[in-house]
């Protein structure tokens, strides 16, 4: 009886007991469909495969460069006569950002224990990578268009040895305003601060790396055999666009030192190093050029994706929530979008537009819209009749707030599911035309070493087919495997039909 | 259902033109524009006065000078059966009539002065000899006019030249690229000591640049002598007849004219006309083993639900599905085509080199030696690729049936049936599939544009000269006409693929009626 008595609550609240006592909380919707999606081995499989891939994305260049970690230039005696560290001031802004924000952002997502709730966190770290990225690809469009003006005056501030500072400075703070009137989070004070102090700090980070030191990397390594130069390399010590031409085509597994075939090689780290996966047609590492090409692939994924679900869901929007005329004319032009052979599209845009990675990032999500487009419509025309949205009608809310807080958030579930699909393809449109050589320019990229597997000589390299192969194969079949599971965990009819 | 039909014909043309209109903004919005492989073929030619006639010549043939709509609207204008007036822009020879263009002025007249501007006049023929005339004076004209275009830009390098010896306050106004801008040397010193003498050391130059000069106003007066006389015999109107008059002196139909590639100087109708059927074939041949294997494995796995051949075709499927056509193209052509590998498949091609010798059926000859044949040839040749097309449509379709299959199983008249006593086998098959097959119609909607593309990629790999071969070859010449042509043709017989589709499903389902 007193055993009973004890597991009693002591009082009883009037909100309780309308709840139920003892009753738990019901697990939110998405957290319902993640643990779900958990369920599924093929999605944990995707899951842990893209979070490797992601990884190699953001730190390859710890991993795999052909700068030295750290160089000490020895004397005659053998004594350290300076010491350097190419590989921190070879790192480009891209790599400096992606690094940082990985390293320190995504513990303080998951782990930090700031104020903040965890969505928050994760809309200021996704606010500030994209707004540092924003700084990076403006100063480096400002760079271009300075190289390639027809303005005399701007031509030669482009050529100054230190890069053409004050024009970063104007993109840093152009991204900051354009971050702070697209509302991210936070009180204003602090958004203008955090948006300033990134965008100053990218902006300086892409100006201090205008004019790296050059270094000759043939020449280090034979320093380094003569015993003149002491080198630490990274794990693998070879940049994708490192080519040596005494190593090329080499099967898997070769010795450096066997090949290069010079005595002095024998005992240096670099001769020591085997090749694990060959080398290509020009001589260079496939190792380094597959840890490397994960991050064009990732990020072209995601971007794409990410811009079609943005035009995909804001037209559909439009169309759904207005109809009438709105969607007549709308409609038409998703007709032609969806009538249009989209591969053979790209094929052509990609082949007359600048080879780049954000030329072709925007090419794949201009024309992969339609899909997004059509579920927001028809879920938009759905909600709409519903009595929430009608009560918020009434209730003389502003157009924007009825769309973007109440009828958004319910109606964009079914384009979230189909991203992981769009992801997918979009990773197998870059690779095909990588493979067509249509790809961007100076990246490695896995399509465009499949390509060379078939040379021009007729001779089959397995080893250029088969290690590309697999990691399109196994980034593709993850996202499907992912998309497919969080299809199944939100379809409410499929979940019906399981009963 | 005839008006439905007309409506959605009449409603492809808009789609046709907004696809068409796409492309060739983005290609005309792409560096260098519409022309930009002609420069790159120029780029190779040392001499750079030759690179500016030949770019005057493509400009005058194609009209590449003119505003990008204008161009767009140009190339409608042909490709359109239905034209207006009787009358064709085009001599029979494929140039266009065209006033012929206004000279660019001679540059340097401050230090150089142009020849005395001058009128010609004379008295055009008529009738066929006009049509005749014309184009004679036409290609004089645009020669002439590329001579002086050559001309000046043999001055603008003389002036280059001379300039580079001047030395160093006068050498940073040059352009990046190392030719002279004249407008950027107002102040240079002029011969006669205006205002300043020439360098001693520059006389040799100095005396180049003069006769170039000289060079440049003798072809000018000659080019503006033809263009008049060509202006003349235009005002007369050379147009030729074409096409079949409907409305008298309004509208006309004639057939479609896609023009002459840059690249190859072949009509672009030809080889379009070659490459088609080999790109229809692949697909026509594709499509049904993808609806044979799909279809029943989709019928199996709905009948077995969660059984084990539900499982293992629906993994499998997906396995297959998350293959891009270039790695397995790579993989058949590496480990099944290669001599290093199996070899059991040709490499590329569409047939034997020895075909034109070959039976059509396999025979035995007289000394027992086996041949294959014509017809075995091409199965042999096309065994890879087509392969490499079939696989990605197994998963999407195999899981449409199931999912449609399944549906109708859950069906009140399944039930009704079953509580009848109706064997199982004739519920699957006569009630259940039955119903089931209409959205697999519409899934060759989604499966053909698709697969279009995709054999772009297969035809790249296996080196099959179809249309997307065509196609890789038109970008990486950058030819208008090809790109626009392939696009205007893939897209409509995509397009049409979607009609057909529409039409099939109101053929097989009585309730479906377009109004």
């Amino acid at each position: 009886m007193s055993e009973a008595l004890a597991d009693m609550p002591q009082s009883v609240s009037g909100v309780e007991v309308m709840r139920g006592i003892g009753a738990r909380e019901a697990k939110s919707f998405w957290a319902d469909a993640w643990d779900r999606v958990r369920a599924r081995p093929g999605a944990v499989f995707g899951i842990v495969w893209i979070s490797i891939m992601g990884f190699f994305a953001v730190f390859a260049p710890l991993i795999a460069n052909a700068h030295p970690i750290m160089l000490d230039r020895l004397a005659a005696d053998g004594s350290v006569e300076s010491r350097t560290f190419p590989l921190i001031s070879h790192l480009t802004p891209t790599d400096w950002l992606l690094m940082v924000g990985a390293s320190l952002g995504l513990p303080w997502v998951f782990f930090g224990t700031a104020s903040l709730g965890r969505s928050v966190r994760i809309t200021v770290l996704a606010a500030l990578l994209a707004q540092g990225g924003a700084t990076i690809v403006l100063s480096q469009v400002f760079v271009w268009a300075s190289e390639n003006s027809s303005l005399p005056w701007l031509r030669a501030w482009a050529r100054l040895e230190a890069g053409p500072w004050p024009l970063i400075v104007a993109a840093a703070l152009l991204s900051a305003l354009v971050a702070f009137v697209v509302p991210i989070i936070l009180s204003p004070v602090r958004r203008i601060l955090a948006v300033g102090v990134v965008a100053v700090v990218s902006g300086a980070l892409v100006w201090a790396a205008g004019a790296p030191a050059i270094v000759n990397h043939e020449q280090l390594v034979l320093e380094e055999s003569a015993g003149r130069v002491r080198a630490v390399w990274t794990l693998i010590p070879w940049s994708p666009e490192y080519t040596r031409s005494d190593m090329v085509a080499q099967a898997p597994g070769t010795q450096v030192a066997n090949v290069l075939h010079l005595g002095g090689f024998r005992g240096t780290p670099f001769g020591a190093r085997r090749t694990w996966l060959g080398t290509d047609a020009l001589g260079g590492d496939v190792l380094a050029q597959l840890l490397w090409a994960c991050r064009l692939s990732i990020s072209i994924g995601l971007v794409s994706t990410g811009i079609s679900v943005l035009i995909g869901v804001t037209i559909g929007a439009l169309m759904g929530y207005f109809g009438g005329w709105v969607d007549l004319l709308l409609y038409r032009i998703v007709e032609i979008f969806m009538a249009v052979p989209t591969l053979f599209v790209l094929i052509v845009a990609a082949g007359v537009l600048p080879r780049n990675t954000y030329v072709m990032m925007a090419i794949i999500g201009i024309f992969s819209w339609t899909g997004a487009a059509r579920f927001t419509r028809a879920e938009f025309l759905r909600i709409r009749q519903m009595d929430f949205v009608q009560a918020a009608q009434a209730t003389g809310l502003p157009v924007r707030s009825v769309l973007m807080r109440h009828m958004l958030p319910n109606g964009v579930t079914p384009v979230l599911v189909d991203t992981s699909f769009a992801i997918a393809a979009a990773i197998t449109i870059e690779a095909t035309l990588s493979f067509l050589g249509l790809g961007p320019d100076g990246q490695a990229s896995w399509g465009k070493m499949l390509s060379s597997a078939t040379a021009a000589t007729g001779t089959f390299v397995w080893w250029l087919a088969v290690f590309p192969g697999l990691a399109i194969f196994l980034s593709v079949l993850s996202y499907n495997l992912l998309g497919e599971a969080m299809r199944d965990a939100i379809d409410p009819k499929l979940r019906k039909a399981a009963h | 259902m005839a008006t439905y039909l007309i409506r959605r014909l009449l409603l492809m043309i808009p789609t046709v033109l907004g696809i068409t209109l796409m492309v060739f903004l983005i290609v005309a919005l792409a560096p260098g524009g519409i022309g930009a492989g002609l420069a790159v073929q120029g780029g190779q030619m040392s001499d750079t006065s030759k690179v500016a006639q030949m770019q005057a010549y493509m400009e005058d043939r194609y009209g590449l000078n003119d505003p990008v709509v204008v161009q767009y609207g140009r190339w409608i204008a042909r490709v359109c059966p239905v034209r207006f007036g009787t009358t064709s822009l085009e001599s029979p020879s494929g140039e266009r009539i065209a006033v012929p263009r206004e000279l660019p002025e001679p540059p340097m007249q401050w230090a150089f002065p142009a020849p005395a501007a001058f009128e010609v006049t004379f008295t055009p023929q008529s009738g066929d000899a006009l049509i005749e005339e014309f184009r004679t004076l036409q290609r004089d004209a645009e020669g002439r006019r590329r001579t002086y275009v050559g001309s000046v830009r043999a001055f603008k390098d003389a002036l280059a030249d001379h300039v580079r010896v001047l030395g160093d306050p006068w050498t940073a106004r040059l352009d990046p690229k190392g030719g002279a801008d004249p407008n950027n040397f107002r102040d240079l010193p002029l011969g006669g000591g205006q205002p300043a003498p020439v360098p001693a050391d520059a006389a040799a130059t100095w005396a180049k640049v003069n006769a170039a000069a000289a060079q440049m106003h003798q072809a000018w007066s000659l080019a503006e002598e033809a263009r008049q006389r060509a202006t003349i015999a235009f005002a007369a109107r050379p147009f030729p007849p074409a096409g079949v008059e409907v409305i008298r002196d309004v509208v006309s139909i004639d057939s479609p004219d896609f023009g002459v590639a840059f690249s190859r100087n072949r009509p672009v109708w030809d080889l379009i006309k070659t490459a088609l059927p080999v790109t229809m074939l692949i697909n026509l041949i594709a499509f049904p083993i993808i609806y044979l294997v799909a279809v029943p494995t989709g019928v199996l796995a709905s009948i077995r639900r969660g059984g084990v051949a539900d499982i293992a075709s629906g993994f499998l499927f997906l396995l297959l599905y998350s293959v891009p056509v270039v790695l397995a193209g790579v993989f058949a052509i590496g480990f099944l085509a290669n001599n290093q590998y199996l070899g059991w498949f040709p490499v590329s091609g569409l047939h034997d080199s020895a075909q034109a010798t070959m039976t059509f059926l396999p025979h035995t000859d007289p000394s027992g030696v086996w041949h294959r044949g014509w017809l075995l040839d091409t199965v042999w040749h096309l065994a890879l690729p087509v392969l490499c097309l079939v696989y990605g449509g197994f998963a999407v379709l195999s899981k449409q049936t199931r999912a449609s299959m399944l549906d109708n199983f859950n069906a009140d008249y399944v039930r009704t049936a079953r509580a009848k006593g109706v064997p199982r086998k004739d519920i699957v098959i006569s009630h259940v599939l039955r119903n089931s097959l209409l959205p697999l119609i519409t899934m060759f909607v989604g499966i053909f544009p698709a697969m279009l593309g995709g054999s772009v990629v297969v035809e790249r790999i296996f080196t099959i000269p179809g249309m997307g071969s065509l196609v890789i070859e038109a970008i990486n010449l950058r030819d208008r006409e090809l790109i626009l042509a392939n696009t205007f043709m893939i897209s409509s017989v995509s397009l049409l693929a979607l009609l057909l589709a529409d039409i099939l499903y109101a053929l097989c389902d009585p309730r479906v009626a377009y109004e």
